[in-house]
């Protein structure tokens, strides 16, 4: 099991490498990467339902931006057919090679898609909780509530359900669904309450003075402003591009440096430190070199299909490097894991 | 004073949300821009970063604000019973893209106000992503989107209109329409990915008017039919179900006043 933020890594290479590419083989080498360290790394675990399967999402996507590109785009030379110009918006010629890009788009929209796919497979949901940072310390303790009380309610969902059955009731339309979604909530809200009672008694919030200090909060305007500012001089006036962009900059860092300082007067303590271990520091290394091929190489990975459509250029050296992000998926276990 | 610079940041933080979902409209060039350039391939994922380091400016702001153990017990269970709401949706196959999870954001912002409503839905939609494996670029987009649904619920003066009629027919109202704004706000995020960097139709010159018209395309071929069950179940669930959520809710609000009482 690598560490959390190595897997974050992992998923924002492909993220970064998958929006440069438009070459459908390296697209299909990023995929056929995702799939088997998804299929090595998180075999059938019990664990969060995915409601789409990354194939199942190709088979909806690649046809629908595909068909979607043929229809509006005009450009290219293999005429497929020729829709009735009367027809607003979509008439016209439909060219094989408007076709071929909008399927790439589709591809590399399911690799996005199957990164993250992996990556909400292979982290349990406390260690990505564990990377909220310190600033967010009150919403952690919202979302740590929030997670464990879905099982309950599952839970008790299913009682009111079967209570409700036994009482005769079945649920035919929308209306039926009063009788179990009622006693769920009031059930929830009245736990809220001997929650929170709980927390007060135990001095939740008792010491935490009310709110950010007023210099964080100038400060947070300040950074929303500066950014907000950047980014509209960075689109509306191409002359000033590089003075708009340090703003904008400016801007993210200022807003970093408050949420810095605010998670610095919330004190935290871990039982059990995670060590960091050789496989966290090699797959690492294959993270960044896939991410160095790809950042020098961006050429390379784009590909247009216009004006004719042509095989694209394959570099195997290209899909060598990018094969670093299949690192995860060889990296031996532990021990204590294996057990 | 401190008012002030919270309203300010309301106001940016909203502002930038709103740039993010247009700019693919306003300057089409920049997100669909000339074959080979590379470098604005990345322009919805700088958009992304963007977006998602302002919803965390505006949490810390809210945060701090608002978050006493009530408000963080009641947030916390009010987000597990709309996430299990999800589950249904993810388990019986639901006509389109209807979820059951606007209606009880956006009476939870009609009764606990705008900031409880935004972080409801913000936090609705991170804990239902969390478990149901759904992290990823669109995040920030969703609980933005999600987080101004309830936002809005909170504008309704809900000490005024309690649980009457007036206050139901407004609440489907808005249940309808962020139905449909819901999917062309995420749809505007997902535009520029769909369209691609290439400068497939995109000639200097070409004016707002006609981006807008492509987008509208893109819209009505992709999603409409995907969105109109949304509404249309928002409004069903909020015009059935809406009254007696609202008076549970009315009551435990009530009840969540009490004062602890410290002896200095």
């Amino acid at each position: 099991m690598l560490d959390a933020r190595v897997w974050l890594l992992w998923a924002l290479s492909l993220l970064l490498i998958a929006s440069y590419a438009r070459n459908p083989l390296y697209g299909i080498v990023l995929l056929l990467t995702t799939l088997v360290v998804g299929s090595v790394c998180a075999p059938d675990r019990e664990g969060p339902r995915m409601p789409l399967s990354p194939l199942r999402f190709a088979l909806i996507a690649i046809p629908l931006a595909a068909l979607f590109n043929a229809l509006t785009v005009r450009l290219g030379e293999t005429v497929l057919l020729q829709l009735p110009t009367w027809l607003p918006l979509v008439g016209g010629p439909v060219t094989g090679e408007g076709l071929v890009f909008g399927a790439t788009n589709g591809l590399i929209l399911t690799v996005i898609f199957s990164s993250f796919a992996v990556f909400n497979r292979v982290i349990p949901v406390r260690d990505l909780i564990k990377l909220t940072p310190r600033a967010f310390h009150e919403s952690g303790v919202v979302l740590s509530i929030a997670l464990t009380f879905i099982p309950q309610t599952t839970r008790s969902l299913q009682r009111i359900r079967e209570a409700q059955a036994v009482r005769g009731h079945r649920v035919r339309g929308l209306r039926d669904w009063l009788p179990i979604i009622v006693p769920l909530l009031v059930s929830g809200l009245e736990r809220a309450i001997g929650l929170a009672e709980a927390m007060v008694a135990r001095g939740y919030g008792a010491v935490a003075d009310a709110g950010q200090p007023v210099r964080n909060q100038l400060f947070l305007a300040l950074g929303l402003l500066a950014l907000l500012g950047g980014w509209l001089g960075y689109l509306f006036m191409p002359a000033q591009r590089g003075i708009a962009a340090g703003f904008a900059l400016a801007g993210a860092v200022l807003l970093v440096a408050v949420l810095w300082l605010a998670g610095r007067s919330t004190v935290h303590s871990v039982y059990r430190q995670r060590r960091w271990r050789v496989q966290d520091t090699l797959a690492l290394g294959g993270c960044t070199l896939a991410l160095a091929v790809a950042l020098t190489q961006r050429g390379a990975l784009y590909y247009a299909p216009y004006p004719r459509l042509a095989w694209p250029a394959f570099d195997p050296l290209i899909g060598l490097g990018l094969l670093g992000l299949l690192l995860p998926a060889f990296l031996p276990l532990d021990e204590e894991e294996r057990l | 004073m401190r008012k002030a610079i919270t309203g300010a940041i309301y106001a940016l933080s909203g502002a930038i949300g709103v740039l993010a979902f247009v700019y693919p409209l306003l300057v089409p060039e920049f997100a669909t821009a000339g074959m080979g350039q590379a470098h604005s391939q990345v322009a919805p994922l700088i958009t992304a970063v963007l977006v998602g380091l302002t919803l965390l400016a505006l949490v810390v702001e809210l945060q701090g604000r608002t978050l006493s153990a009530k408000t963080v017990a009641i947030l916390g269970v009010l987000v597990a019973v709309t996430s299990v709401l999800r589950f249904i949706e993810v388990a019986i196959p639901l006509p389109g893209g209807f979820s059951p999870i606007f209606a009880p954001i956006i009476l939870a912002g009609y009764v606990f106000g705008a900031r409880f409503g935004f972080l409801m839905g913000a936090f609705t939609l991170l804990a239902s992503a969390l478990v149901t494996g759904g992290v990823g670029p669109w995040l920030p987009f969703q609980m933005f989107s999600a987080g101004w649904a309830g936002m809005t619920g909170g504008w309704l003066p809900s000490s005024k209109l309690g649980t009457g009629r007036a206050a139901i027919s407004l609440l489907c109202g808005f249940g309808f329409v962020w139905g449909l704004v819901y999917g062309v706000i995420i749809n505007l995020y997902f535009w520029p990915f769909a369209v691609g960097p290439a400068s497939q139709t995109w000639a200097p010159g070409l004016s707002i008017g006609d981006t807008v018209a492509r987008y509208v395309t893109f819209y009505v071929v992709t999603s409409l039919a995907w969105d109109i069950p949304r509404a249309v179940g928002n409004a069903a669930m909020i015009l059935v179900l809406g009254g007696p959520l609202i008076k549970s809710l009315l009551r435990f609000r009530r009840r969540f006043y009490f004062e602890v009482i410290t002896d200095a």
